[in-house]
């Protein structure tokens, strides 16, 4: 059903011309996906008029994949099968995940790649394709909503994430079937949604996002510019968020409760659960009773704010980074723009405002304003508005270097460098006649190569053999405006252009996502079969039904004995076939129970016809 | 829609050639030059034109960078004029001024033990920023009066003062992130 496009005086887009693009917030808590209609962007409801999908996925034992509200009913119950924050996982190694913040419940599938597996009904799982299951079910809410096929998508990543995460958001899209018109930053799409919604004819007015969600701290500082949006700097932290405030209550309610040294899965995912809970209520009261299997007890805002103080204050040092990173005082700042679902935490507020000296801006809906940054991205990339003056110039938000003598790292492009950039740097060898060398390309601030993030590593080989240091190896580095790296090697001095072979370090191969798509279209074929199936069950509950209430009317008028026996066999037969796994077992029976009481039903009729004409002439009945 | 590569960057920006940057109008013509080339106009486009973009704007934005900075400005000037830098061997011989740096760098260490370290380091960054003014003013200097050797001299400290600059945001940054 295609939504008219009315558009405005002076904004007309041809029609035909219009490209259907959606932004998504692919978040840690929730998603979303928002479009511009009419020339306004809003986020777009499922059935049920919910615009929020939570992230959570559930694999059931018969292969069905569940996501969202239903999934994340099943948190508690159904702990090794219900995936929720997988965002936390994206783009990191099984050895980084012993790190993070809470005990995770899953059984983690030993393999051989440094992607987590996780092992679930639907086999062994990374987060790449749970992600790919919550990006499919908002592409397909798009498109029902809209009418028709997307053209592309502008899905938004923390403005913290590595070149990894990235990454492994973008094979999640293509395991969605989507096209990738950009990664936009999460802080960025924020001040794109604020700064049209405060008609800002801004003139180098400088703002700050703080956005503080489920998983991710981003805070991104930005010059507004009559429509360009220029980032000055931003920081953050990708491991930091709401999801860690529930944590360090869920620890406090084990220790009330005494039970501290426990290991039971049910019980640390019921103490998160009631965690969140706690933490949510104490957003508009002062205390709460909290419980935990057989304690209870009550808990005060005060408690609270203690324990999630030294959470905050991280997120304080990497606004003050990010300020001096900018080289500007926290005085030049305008506005505070408050994004992610945690910041309605009052401490937080509180806090952030004293910071900033200022109080932070709280109107713009914390949930909905990414998606529709990204929402209103998505309508210009796709060429909807040609005449736009909207411009977007985004950073890096990490440093990239390559490995040194003795185990440094030596930075070829630093942090908060405006994107797209390519830099080159030179090499030689150090042995006579070397003719072959690793590049290792990391990310990250810090000095040696252990602190910082391996992303690749280069065999550079075929030098042609010279001299010691008289080869000239250039290693030029490439990033796009996605914030993706890529790498290219030469050697200099002869004209000979040498063989580069890129490993990262860490990621799917392009074999592995292949062979992702190939199974996740066969499971197409089986969700399809799977819907079959349920619409054939539900025929056959309503003739059922049907059959049962006109029988109790007049089967003892209308049936003898034997008729009657005929047709409660054929009914019985629909029974047992409804049970069945087979849609087409369930149609068969349904088509034969039809045959069976069709002269039933037209007995029926007959005396129906009887009984409205009794006591009338036939020629009352002609017009 | 591609660019001449060879241009300076001064070009680029339709600037004077010379060390003295007006800062509003460098960055007035770099949010044009990106509102014309930015990859984001072309990302419904073809393969070609997306890839000439990224190349445009990598080198638009190397360009502002280079301007922006006092030391990459000074030395973009003189490798316009000529002179080349060798990153590994190029450094200076000035034995007064090394010595003013280390007794630079001894002060910044001491900064943690004094009885007020922000106010000590305060002292310190004034000190510093006024004497790298000074050194900026010195390669006009001697720019202009077409002394390269001696500017390139200059260059070279220039490049000591961003490093020692970076050293004290660091312990800033430090002392700030301890209370």
């Amino acid at each position: 059903m295609a939504l008219l496009q009315i558009s405005e005086p002076g904004m007309s887009t041809a029609p035909h011309e219009h490209r259907l693009a959606v932004g998504i917030d692919l978040g840690t808590t929730n998603s979303l996906v928002a479009s511009v209609r009419s020339g306004e962007a809003s986020t777009l409801a499922d059935e049920n008029g919910e615009h929020l999908l939570p992230s959570v996925v559930r694999y059931l034992e018969n292969g069905e994949v569940v996501v969202g509200k239903e999934a994340q009913a099943a948190l508690a119950t159904d702990l090794q099968n219900t995936i929720a924050s997988a965002k936390r996982f994206l783009g990191r190694r099984v050895e980084e995940l012993k790190t993070l913040a809470g005990q995770l419940p899953y059984n983690f599938a030993e393999t051989e790649s440094s992607v987590p597996h996780i092992q679930t009904h639907g086999g062994a799982i990374t987060a790449i394709e749970v992600s790919s299951e919550i990006l499919k079910t908002l592409k397909e809410r798009a498109e029902k909503t809209l009418g028709g096929d997307l053209k592309g998508v502008v899905i938004t990543v923390p403005a913290y994430f590595d070149d990894a995460q990235r990454q492994a958001t973008k094979d999640a899209a293509r395991l969605a079937g989507l096209n990738v018109y950009r990664l936009l930053n999460e802080p960025t799409a924020a001040a794109v949604a604020y700064g049209l919604d405060q008609q800002a004819d801004a003139d180098n007015k400088i703002i700050a996002i703080y956005d503080l969600g489920g998983g991710t701290f981003d805070v991104s500082l930005l010059r507004l510019n009559k429509g360009v949006f220029e980032v000055l700097s931003t920081g953050g932290d990708s491991a930091l968020g709401g999801d860690d405030f529930d944590h360090v209550v869920a620890e406090w309610l084990l220790s009330e409760s005494q039970q501290s040294e426990s290991r039971d899965e049910y019980l640390l995912r019921a103490a998160m659960l009631e965690g969140r809970r706690v933490k949510e209520a104490l957003s508009d009261t002062t205390e709460v009773s909290a419980s935990l299997g057989d304690w209870s007890g009550t808990f005060t805002v005060e408690q609270f704010n203690t324990l999630i103080e030294p959470l905050v204050k991280k997120t304080l040092m990497a606004c003050r980074r990010s300020v001096r990173d900018a080289e500007i005082e926290k005085e030049d700042i305008v506005d505070v723009v408050m994004v992610g679902g945690s910041t309605r935490v009052p401490y937080v507020r509180q806090r952030v405002g004293e910071f900033f000296d200022k109080p932070p801006l709280v109107n713009i809906d914390p949930d909905k304003v990414v998606a529709i940054g990204a929402g209103i991205q998505a309508d210009l990339l796709a060429g909807n508005k040609p005449d736009s003056d909207i411009l977007l110039l985004d950073v890096i938000p990490l440093s990239l270097g390559l490995e040194t003598y003795g185990g440094l790292v030596e930075k070829v492009i630093a942090r908060n460098t405006t994107i797209p950039i390519t830099r080159a740097q030179e090499f030689t060898t150090f042995k006579d006649s070397q003719t072959a060398m690793t590049i290792h390309v990391l990310q990250g601030e810090r000095e040696t190569v252990e602190a910082n993030r391996s992303l690749a590593k280069f065999a550079l080989k075929g030098i042609p053999p010279m001299v010691a240091g008289a080869a000239r190896i250039k290693v030029t580095f490439q990033v796009d405006a996605d914030g993706l790296l890529s790498v290219f090697a030469e050697e200099e001095s002869t004209a000979v252009k040498t063989s580069v072979e890129v490993k990262p370090s860490y990621g799917l191969s392009d074999d592995e996502i292949e062979s992702m798509i190939r199974a996740s279209m066969e499971n197409a074929k089986e969700d399809v079969e799977q819907r079959r199936l349920r619409e054939n069950q539900v025929d056959a509950d309503r003739s059922l039904e049907a059959l049962d209430s006109a029988m109790a009317s007049d089967a003892d008028t209308l049936l003898s004995d034997a008729e009657k026996q005929a047709l409660l066999s054929a009914r019985g037969e629909l029974v047992a076939a409804k049970s069945s796994d087979d849609a087409d077992t369930v149609k068969a029976a349904i088509k034969q129970l039809e045959k069976t009481a069709e002269f039933y039903v037209a007995r029926r009729m007959d005396s129906n016809i009887q009984r409205a004409m009794s006591g009338h002439n036939i020629t009352e009945f002609e017009s | 829609m591609s660019i001449d590569f060879k241009q300076s960057y001064f070009t680029l920006f339709g600037l004077p050639q010379q060390y003295v940057v007006d800062e509003g109008q460098l960055a007035v013509a770099f949010r044009e030059l990106q509102a014309t080339h930015h990859p984001d106009r072309f990302a419904a486009g073809s393969d070609e034109d997306r890839r000439v973009a990224q190349q445009v704007t990598s080198f638009i934005n190397t360009a502002q960078e280079t301007l922006q900075s006092p030391r990459l400005r000074a030395r973009y000037l003189l490798s316009l004029a000529g002179v080349s830098f060798d990153d590994e061997r190029d450094t200076t011989s000035d034995m007064m001024f090394l010595m003013s740096q280390m007794e630079r760098r001894e002060q910044l260490e001491q900064v943690p033990n004094a009885s007020d370290p922000f106010d000590a380091i305060d002292v310190i960054s004034k000190e510093v920023k006024t004497d790298y003014r000074d050194l900026q003013e010195a390669f006009v200097a001697a720019y202009d009066s077409g002394d390269l050797e001696e500017a390139k001299q200059v260059v070279l400290k220039l490049k000591f003062f961003e490093r020692l600059l970076g050293e004290i945001k660091q312990l800033e940054e430090k002392l700030e992130d301890d209370i």
